[in-house]
């Protein structure tokens, strides 16, 4: 459907909506992978994997100490546009949310 | 890369394309007409845009070349957004841009398409295309000056017939 170009991979990373709220998340405190994975009422594994990307595009490192993982932001910082972009993009979508929850609830009223 | 969502009333299906510009398609149960009222109907739009934070719709003009304004107010800060409609096609299409206060001039061009799935359902599509600064940088550096010096000198030449 889509023709890709090259993609930024902190642009990609930040695609996914869980992702973008894992990186608000982390801007107020690191967290470890357990606690994400709690906040989000995610699997472990399935965090695991989000924390991954983040990783990769280096928005997020990571940490071992004893068995737990913490999680911080860094050392990569987006920049304030593609920071923009994730906003945006995060209204965008509770918007349409919005919209459509209005359209549920107001079904069956006069048109 | 891409995340997508089997398309169900609820789920969007977000897609990338180029690394500015952002498609969220979803499908929700409800008749196009109904849809086309809830974004164009200012009453209807204060009840779902603001995501349940207070809304003031200061300007709200769907026509080419109308502006609108919407300003949220959440926990005691206000946040204005705004724009112009480049096309609005009833039932079918709007086009507008698109710019937050807090960050002046990063404009974002939205087209949001409305497609009549027949079974009371309606496929909302939408294309944000970011103008970046980048964009902004490339344009005055590859002919935008050239379009401008063109500019004057059509302008030279209406002033020296007039004179």
């Amino acid at each position: 459907m889509v023709q890709y170009r090259a993609l930024d991979a902190a642009f990609a990373a930040i695609a996914d909506d869980t992702r973008r709220r894992v990186l608000e998340r982390l801007g107020r405190g690191d967290a470890t992978i357990t606690e994400l994975a709690t906040a989000f009422d995610m699997t472990l594994t399935g965090m695991k994997k989000h924390v991954r990307v983040l990783e990769d595009a280096r928005l997020v490192s990571t940490e071992k100490i004893g068995r737990v993982r913490y999680c911080r932001l860094g050392p990569r910082r987006l920049d304030d546009e593609t920071a923009w972009i994730a906003k945006y993009h995060t209204m965008l979508d509770a918007r349409l949310d919005r919209l459509e929850a209005f359209l549920e609830r107001t079904k069956g009223d006069a048109p | 890369m891409t995340t997508s969502a089997a398309q169900q009333p609820g789920k969007a299906t977000v897609t990338l394309s180029g690394d500015r510009e952002i498609r969220i398609e979803r499908i929700v149960n409800a008749p196009r007409d109904r849809v086309w009222k809830a974004l164009t109907d200012p009453t209807l739009i204060a009840q779902w845009w603001g995501r349940g934070n207070t809304l003031d719709i200061e300007k709200h003009e769907p026509v080419r070349g109308g502006h609108w304004r919407y300003v949220e107010h959440a926990h005691g800060e206000t946040h204005g957004f705004e724009g112009r409609f480049a096309e609005v096609v009833p039932q079918e299409k709007i086009v507008c841009t698109f710019e937050w206060d807090g960050m002046p001039g990063h404009v974002a061009l939205q087209t949001l398409t409305l497609e009549d799935l027949g079974d009371g359902r309606t496929r909302i599509s939408t294309v944000s295309l970011f103008h970046t600064g980048t964009d902004r940088d490339g344009m005055v550096s590859s002919g935008m000056e050239g379009g401008m010096n063109e500019s004057y000198a059509a302008l030279d030449r209406v002033l020296a017939s007039m004179s």
